[in-house]
């Protein structure tokens, strides 16, 4: 079954598309578009897609489950994500990443009960120079402390 | 020195972003100079003539792949900023997209003249996606301004250029990859050849230029090759963008002229050490580069200099480690690294990865075995060679060069009784 | 035409060839997974690095174009090497499921395992479980675990049928073919799937655990359930002494013809021409109020040929019916015309064959039998037998084909018989409509003559028998030629 999109949304979708030379090449942008309203992106929301940009539903599942940055089922208002590659890791990345488990109460992958925080481990976020660092949705934060992560989690509502 | 330097307003932030701070700052006189005043053959010339490096981690001459595009084709020609930055270690590309956007569309501009190309995309990681939509409003005002558009410069020459997010996936960097994702499919690298400036986007001939390498462009235009190489070396000119970090005092980017020493980046630009630790490694130029032992910190950091030390010179991404890290956490960040990043496509890099995932983490988690240092050794060389992208030889020399450099650490590992 | 030395010899190959392609054309074999003739070079399995002279490292044969001058060396000990470890990857997270595994006796892992590996297993961490009997098709069966991910099928659905109801899911390791729920392989090619996967993991439910494949042996012959007439292989199992009914086909295949189909078949007749091996009479027999009662071929062939001879001796040849159908070789076509109508001045003539079905746009054509050519081309009348036809007095009726019955009510049909005295149906399956005729004559299916068919292209295509006649089978040449013969025996 197609996911309703409102007009405004699939309005910004064929605005995409049409700057292509061909509409499917507009999937990886579209799909952003479409997360960022829906949250994520389900089966109903693979076939609207679909439908849109002149794809099938089952290509549209392919590219999704091959970006990290895609997800099939809704997180948390807040998405952490914390680096665990080289640099981070030199200066307490892993310290930082416990640190954040248990104040949230959460293991890697799992989403708290509110719905307000996802915690997840990700790779090199390409702020090195900030390590240890973490993305809270699209946002960066680095030279993380015990004390910078409690101020970080406290301005989130 | 008192030189202006490629990357100052990128790294300093005076005067900000916009395209008014930019033209105050003589910005965009390089293009200028280069559709009024020159002919693509001679901008293609002069880049060749500077030995720019490509700056995203092969090193391959910037001219020379220009020249690969065909002149005459009835096809579009596009070309595309590889603004993916998932080389770990790897952040100066951030500076200029976030920083000096202005500096990367006159040089993608001047690229795009030398080889008749009139459509581009900045394939930017989707992570970066605060900086793309900087990216987008700087390229909004170049439009504002004819620097972009149908008609730039009232030139006659055309120039698109959009920003396309990428969502995840370190091999998108790699450029065939890239193609792919930009053309809405998984991150599949392609068989080469043939070669993208060939068959390339949908097909058609294309140019694939990482963010810094077309960020010299308006330099070298401006003031001409031999300035280009004077800061560097004749083989490879120019300065380029050091991005420390790790256990440093200083961590950052630092602009400086090629061949500079890693114990000079280290240790006069970066700080030196954090207080209490010593310098147990470096891994020279972002995670797919083979490690360095405190011993080599006086090579020129040159792309051939390094080739020639068994390593690479990649990204320039300097990442310093301490003695107070066992080289067995580095071994586990980059065993988990290319097992999470590899496409999965040929059985190599898909079951080698995860193969060497395994035997790392069996050992970082107190279960190593006699024999597990040389099984990691015959996996990863079982890996090197043999895969369908470069990829697989990043993952594979890594292990081999933490093996040849820090063996018996390693073998204390799985030694654990 | 470039010259290519391969492993020493020299060899002109068409511009454009692969060295793959080059060795295959040469008889020498190298190892692959992804490739395929009918798709572009992938070149993701990595098993058919080669040496080539001058490059520093292996390369692919299978999209390495020939150049002129080019040395290739497919046996130098890095290439021996490469080819133990690739293997050793593939081995390392493939389940060990040969003692269960359909595919074993023809599966190239094991191949090139005996051939290329022999190496003693090193791997020692635990393998990765994943899900084994994956539905992904009406006869499909995934097993993960197994899965090389070559690909292929999903090529095939892309690139063949075009139905791409396969993909490729999630990255690295954990990468893995599957369908959107809810929508299998519907494609009528889906078969081939299972031909075309070079290891177990996609397996037909219909052929599942039924035997191994070391007891089959390929037979080469025609498929004749439409005009294409696709080449193919009847796998043949002969039976074990002991287990009765356990001789028989087991499996039908494409045998591939560039000319006709490709490496391909479409799963009507892959699993139709298949069943029909399974749907055979028993013996003669005369149906004596329901009861099956066995007789002899000289009986057969005495009552009929008294009754035949009774009717030309009157000049009454009219009333004797021969209804035959377009799956009959060219040759029993002529015995027809030349030895038996001779015989019977006046017979009425007609064909019983199937209903035109749609073609299908590849290889599945309209017409549903496959050599009316061969009849027409003799000049054959090909009348088309209705029911309704029969109450034109006919006393003898003989009727050779299996396709009288399906379209008519068999109430219909029955009345109409009823008037005919002697009705003989002579079909090598069960039909349904067995019960209506006064004797019943099993007969061969194409696999058991030899003989021409002149399929829908055109084209002459003959085969010789892949089966032994099954148990109480009379190819319908002998049957007629023998029944020629009776009739001019002198009384």
């Amino acid at each position: 079954m197609k996911a309703v999109f409102s007009a405004d949304l699939r309005r910004r979708v064929e605005d995409l598309a049409a700057k292509y030379p061909s509409k499917s090449a507009a999937l990886l942008p579209v799909l952003h578009l479409v997360q960022a309203e829906s949250g994520f992106i389900g089966p109903d929301e693979e076939e609207s897609v679909a439908a849109l940009l002149g794809t099938t539903p089952l290509e549209v599942r392919e590219v999704v489950t091959f970006y990290t940055m895609f997800r099939r089922k809704p997180v948390g208002r807040y998405h952490l994500q914390v680096c665990r590659n080289v640099s981070c890791s030199l200066l307490g990345g892993d310290a930082i990443l416990d640190y954040v488990r248990k104040k949230l109460g959460l293991n890697v992958g799992e989403t708290s009960a509110d719905g307000r925080f996802t915690l997840n481990t990700v790779e090199c976020l390409g702020a090195c120079e900030q390590a240890p660092c973490l993305m809270v949705n699209f946002d960066h934060y680095g030279n993380l402390t015990e004390n910078r992560v409690d101020e970080i989690l406290g301005e989130l509502a | 020195m008192a030189e202006a330097k490629t990357f100052a307003r990128a790294l300093g932030g005076e005067g900000g972003w916009s395209v008014e701070a930019y033209l105050q700052a003589g910005g965009y006189r390089a293009a200028r100079k280069a559709l009024g005043e020159m002919t693509p053959a001679a901008v293609l010339d002069e880049v060749k003539k500077a030995n720019l490096r490509g700056r995203g981690g092969a090193g391959f001459p910037a001219g020379l792949k220009w020249g690969f595009v065909p002149a005459k084709t009835d096809k579009p020609k596009y070309l595309c900023v590889n603004a993916d930055e998932g080389e770990p270690g790897t952040f100066k590309d951030r500076y200029i997209l976030g920083h000096d956007p202005h500096l990367l569309i006159e040089g993608t501009l001047i690229a795009a003249f030398a080889v008749g190309i009139h459509r581009a995309f900045v394939y930017i990681r989707g992570e970066y996606e605060n900086i793309a939509r900087r990216l987008e409003a700087a390229l909004a005002e170049a439009y504002e301004r004819a620097f972009l558009g149908p008609d730039v410069f009232g030139s006659g020459f055309a120039l698109d250029l959009r920003v396309h997010r990428g969502a995840g996936s370190y091999i998108c960097g790699e450029e065939t990859a890239l193609l792919e994702s930009l053309e809405g499919k998984r991150g599949h690298p392609r068989l080469k050849p043939p070669f993208p400036a060939s068959v390339g986007l949908f097909g058609a001939p294309t140019v694939i230029n990482n963010v810094e390498t077309l960020a010299n462009v308006p330099g070298i235009i401006l003031n001409g090759a031999a300035w280009f190489t004077d800061q560097g070396l004749p083989t490879d000119g120019g300065t380029r963008l050091f991005g420390v970090s790790g256990a440093v005092a200083r961590p950052g980017v630092y602009e400086l002229p090629v061949g500079t020493t890693l114990r000079d980046i280290i240790f006069t630009h970066a700080g030196g050490m954090l207080p209490g630790r010593r310098l147990k490694a470096v891994i020279p130029g972002g995670l797919s580069s083979p490690i360095l032992r405190a011993d080599e910190l006086d090579l020129p950091m040159c792309c051939d200099a390094l080739v020639r030390a068994g390593s690479m010179l990649g990204s320039g991404a300097v990442i310093v480690i301490d003695d107070r890290t066992p080289i067995l956490d580095v071994l586990l960040r980059v065993a988990r690294f290319y097992a999470h990043e590899s496409c999965g496509q040929c059985t190599p890099c898909r079951l080698g990865t995860a193969w060497i995932r395994k035997v790392v983490e069996r050992m970082a988690s107190g279960g190593g075995r006699p024999g597990d240092v040389d099984e990691l050794a015959r996996l990863a060389s079982g890996v090197k060679g043999r895969t369908l992208c470069p990829m697989g030889d990043a993952a594979a020399m890594p292990v081999l060069g933490i093996i040849q450099k820090f063996r018996p650490e390693l073998e204390g590992a799985t030694c654990r009784p | 035409m470039p010259t290519l030395t391969l492993d020493g010899r020299t060899l002109s190959v068409a511009d454009g060839t692969t060295v793959l392609k080059a060795a295959l054309e040469a008889g020498v074999s190298i190892p692959h997974l992804c490739w395929h003739p009918a798709f572009v070079p992938e070149g993701s399995c990595r098993l058919c690095l080669v040496e080539v002279e001058g490059l520093p490292k292996l390369e692919l044969a299978c999209s390495t174009v020939v150049r002129e001058g080019m040395n290739v060396k497919t046996a130098t000990p890095a290439v021996r090497e490469s080819r133990r470890r690739v293997l050793e990857f593939l081995l390392a997270e493939h389940p060990v499921d040969c003692p269960i595994c359909d595919k074993a006796g023809e599966c190239r892992l094991q191949d090139y395992y005996q051939e290329y590996g022999l190496t003693e297993g090193v791997y020692r961490e635990a393998k990765e479980r994943k899900a084994k009997k994956v539905a992904i098709g009406e006869r499909l069966l995934l097993d993960r675990e197994r899965c090389v991910l070559c690909t292929r099928c999903v090529r095939f659905l892309k690139d063949v049928t075009g139905t791409r109801e396969l993909g490729v899911f999630e990255r690295g390791a954990h990468s893995e073919v599957g369908i959107l729920e809810g929508k299998p392989v519907a494609s009528a090619y889906a078969g081939n799937l299972v031909d075309l996967c070079p290891v177990g993991a996609i397996t037909d439910t219909s052929f599942r655990f039924r035997t191994r494949t070391w007891f089959l042996s390929a037979r080469p012959t025609v498929c004749p359930l439409c005009a294409r007439g696709c080449s193919i292989w009847v796998d043949f199992h002969p039976g074990f002494p002991r287990r009765p009914g356990s001789a028989g086909v087991y499996r039908v295949r494409p045998r591939t013809d560039e000319a006709v189909n490709g490496p391909w078949i479409c799963d009507r007749g892959r699993y139709g021409y298949l069943d029909l091996h399974r749907r055979r009479l028993p013996f003669i027999y005369w149906n004596r109020g329901g009861q099956r009662v066995e007789m002899s071929r000289e009986k057969i062939l005495a009552l009929v040929g008294e009754k035949a001879k009774s009717l030309t001796a009157r000049n009454q040849g009219g009333k004797f019916g021969l209804v035959l159908n377009s799956n009959l070789t060219v040759e029993e076509f002529k015995v027809v015309r030349q030895d038996l109508l001779p015989r019977l001045p006046g017979a009425r003539l007609w064909f019983a064959d199937p209903p035109g079905g749609e073609d299908d746009g590849f290889l599945l054509r309209a017409e549903r039998t496959v050599n009316r050519r061969g009849a027409s081309g003799l000049g054959l009348d090909l009348a088309p037998f209705g029911s309704t036809d029969i109450g034109q007095g006919l006393t003898v009726l003989v009727v050779l084909s299996p396709f009288v019955g399906p379209t008519d009510t068999a109430a219909g049909l029955g009345r109409a018989l009823a008037s005919v005295e002697t009705k003989v149906l002579v079909s090598p399956v069960e039909t349904g409509v067995e019960g209506l005729f006064d004797f019943v004559i099993p007969s061969a299916l194409p696999s058991e003559k030899a003989g021409t068919f002149v399929d829908g292209q055109g084209r002459s295509r003959l085969f010789g028998p892949a089966l032994q006649l099954c148990g109480g089978a009379w190819s319908e040449g002998d049957f007629l030629s023998s029944l020629a013969a009776e009739i001019s025996r002198a009384s």
